[in-house]
């Protein structure tokens, strides 16, 4: 437990605070999202060494929580995916005048989310690391399958397509040595594949190259930002005592929200929305520029980003892309995440939660009064930035192997990422799939020798069969559903 | 619709072809299950998704994205207003193809340099100086940053 304070060295405080500033940046840029940024700085970060290398790459993670929300409310244009829905009563407030208020709110509802999510997250974490200690092959193989099946229902619009993105990342997993036997699978005497596909080189091409190419195909939204004094930052008692009831809301939604798999901080912004517009008190007025609708959505993006961080921490399983980056950023690092990263690694572990905290101070300190600067960063134009990340791109994929046949992979990620954008295809469930993929893998081989051959083996224990079921369940149920609509729609 | 369908097709055959480089790899037995039996579960499952795929697509009405719920933490842009210049993207792709290319040959800056004044360009940046001092301006910055600071190791 002491080794919280490993946060408070000058090392880690500084990447702290360069993570969350960077991080904001990123979230007040519309198009480069968190995913693609944890990657671009993964060479810088690896070279800081494990504590304060992750304490970055999660700084970024939860401070782009905190900057989405300025230009959802500012300019109506979210910067994040998880804060659109800011947008709808944020923007309306700024037109009214309260722009002030409403960035205050989001900053606070964020750092109480924040805060409050951490304490969850750092009681939590130990007991389900403990639990999953007994976790055999089965297990794991049950609890991957089953993230998975989640991922492809949550993603939203037709279920077929990010299964399909799924399943094109488990076969991108498999090429390279395979995980056991050690044979090499699908490289075509390619000697740079043979390690496999590098997880940087595709997350760059899929989330940098592809944004900066769909960025291209379409014109630059226009962008007036409305100016903000600091003294009209100061929401008045009654929206403060009204932000209270949905901040809490948001904050116990977000984080449940956060250890299921999925896109967990977008979905939970848009459950807190819906959720408000059923219990809040002033119901009628949401969506005409109520503060409710800043203060719940903006607390339960906070909320699950720290919730997201349960699967990855005690079950080394990343459920979203920006947890998958963590994840492949720990591998790199050598340190593996799981039930023995805290009993290898206590320092990292702590080191890490305990940065939360500070990072959540600091967000807070910053977001306040530089709201407007912030705010102008999103007015760069792209054709400045882009080409940069360009650059930034083909840097992070050279350097996961120093190998430039890493650059050609990201270079088609980055044209099949766009393409995929075109036709209406998430990439966040191919990153999943391609993560998964070998831990799929190896739970189901290792299941099926330790079973000798039994397929039963793979559902003999409890937790396996209720994972397994559950995941049935999954995939069946919403199918299912439709049927019976269907069918009442036509009967009455 | 029809956009559905060729997609379809296109994850089809992809899983045809993958399945077909599958088959080199030995199953063995269950008891001792060989480097074959992922590629052709993912392999096969695929095929089938990519088939209930284009039965959706002839059947349901146009899907809809869920507000964005696309999960990739990249916000959709507004709605299109103008026409967009759609050859531009196309002459980047090429062009990334060609710095893939070039960066072993003429090295790390000389071809940084060379694809921000050439994407800056087809962004719609105006005139040369400020394509070219922005140019300057990434590859020594990255080049300071990583080879020199942090010892990354750049082609």
């Amino acid at each position: 437990m002491s080794e919280l304070f490993v946060a408070l060295t000058p090392a880690n405080l500084l990447a702290c605070f360069v993570g969350t500033v960077l991080g904001t940046i990123v979230g007040v840029l519309p198009g480069l999202g968190p995913a693609g940024a944890m990657a671009l700085v993964l060479p810088l970060t690896i070279k800081l060494g494990p504590t304060a290398g992750l304490i970055m790459l999660a700084g970024i993670y939860y401070g782009a929580m905190y900057g989405g929300s300025t230009t959802s409310i500012l300019v109506n244009v979210p910067g994040e995916a998880a804060s659109v829905v800011t947008t709808i009563d944020g923007y309306r407030l700024a037109r009214k005048g309260r722009a002030g208020a409403a960035l205050a709110i989001a900053a606070i509802a964020s750092f109480v989310a924040g805060t409050i999510s951490v304490v969850a997250l750092q009681v939590a974490a130990p007991f389900v690391a403990r639990a999953a200690l007994a976790f055999g092959p089965a297990e794991y193989f049950a609890f991957a399958l089953l993230g998975l099946v989640l991922l492809a229902n949550l993603t939203g619009g037709s279920r077929a397509k990010p299964l399909a993105m799924v399943l094109t990342g488990l076969m991108l997993s498999t090429v390279g040595m395979d995980p056991l036997g050690g044979t090499v699978r699908f490289t075509f005497d390619l000697a740079g594949a043979q390690a496999g596909l590098s997880f940087v080189a595709v997350t760059t091409g899929l989330f940098g190259v592809a944004e900066v190419l769909a960025s291209m195909a379409e014109p630059a939204a226009s962008s007036a930002v409305a100016r903000v004094r600091f003294r009209d930052l100061y929401p008045n008692r009654e929206e403060l005592r009204r932000s209270v009831p949905p901040m809490l809301r948001g904050t116990v939604l977000g984080f449940l929200v956060g250890l299921v798999p999925g896109p967990a901080a977008t979905i939970a912004s848009f459950v807190s929305y819906g959720i408000e517009k059923k219990v809040s008190r002033h119901r009628r007025e949401l969506g005409t520029g109520a503060i409710e609708g800043v203060a719940g959505p903006e607390a339960a993006n906070n909320a699950a980003a720290g919730g997201g961080m349960i699967p990855l921490l005690s079950l080394g399983l990343p459920f979203t892309p920006s947890t998958a980056v963590l994840l492949s950023g720990m591998l790199l690092m050598s340190v593996t995440p799981g039930p023995f990263l805290l009993r290898d690694h206590p320092s990292v572990f702590w080191g890490v939660i305990g940065s939360f905290y500070v990072g959540n101070v600091m967000l807070l300190l910053l977001n306040l009064p530089l709201v407007g600067v912030f705010a102008r960063v999103a007015t760069i134009p792209p054709k400045y930035l882009m080409p940069g990340v360009l650059v930034l791109c083909a840097v992070a994929a050279y350097s996961d192997n120093n190998n430039i046949f890493d650059v050609w992979v990201m270079v088609v990620a980055g044209i099949a990422g766009w393409a995929m954008r075109a036709l209406d295809f998430s990439p966040a469930p191919l990153v999943l799939g391609l993560v998964l993929g070998p831990v799929l893998e190896r739970s189901l081989l290792q299941a099926l020798t330790i079973a000798r051959g039994e397929v039963r083996g793979l559902w003999a224990s409890g937790p396996a069969a209720v994972m397994l079921a559950a995941a049935v369940v999954a995939f069946v149920a919403p199918g299912l559903v439709a049927l019976v609509r269907r069918s009442a729609t036509r009967t009455t | 619709m029809g956009r559905d369908r060729w997609s379809a097709a296109g994850l089809a055959l992809l899983a045809i072809m993958y399945l077909l480089v599958a088959r080199r790899y030995p199953l063995d037995t269950l008891a001792t299950p060989g480097p074959g039996v992922i590629p052709l579960i993912a392999g096969v499952a695929l095929l089938a998704t990519a088939i209930w795929l284009l039965i959706v697509a002839r059947t349901a009405r146009p899907a809809r994205d869920v507000g964005g719920l696309s999960g990739s933490g990249a916000a959709p842009t507004r709605p299109i207003e103008s026409v967009p210049v759609l050859r531009s993207p196309f002459v980047l792709t090429a062009a990334l193809i060609l710095y893939a290319a070039l960066l072993p040959r003429l090295g790390f800056i000389a071809s940084s340099f060379a694809i921000v004044v050439l994407a800056s360009r087809l962004m719609g940046a105006r005139g040369w100086w400020r394509p070219v001092v922005l140019g300057l301006g990434v590859a020594a910055t990255a080049y300071l940053l990583f080879a020199r600071w942090l010892g990354v190791p750049l082609p």
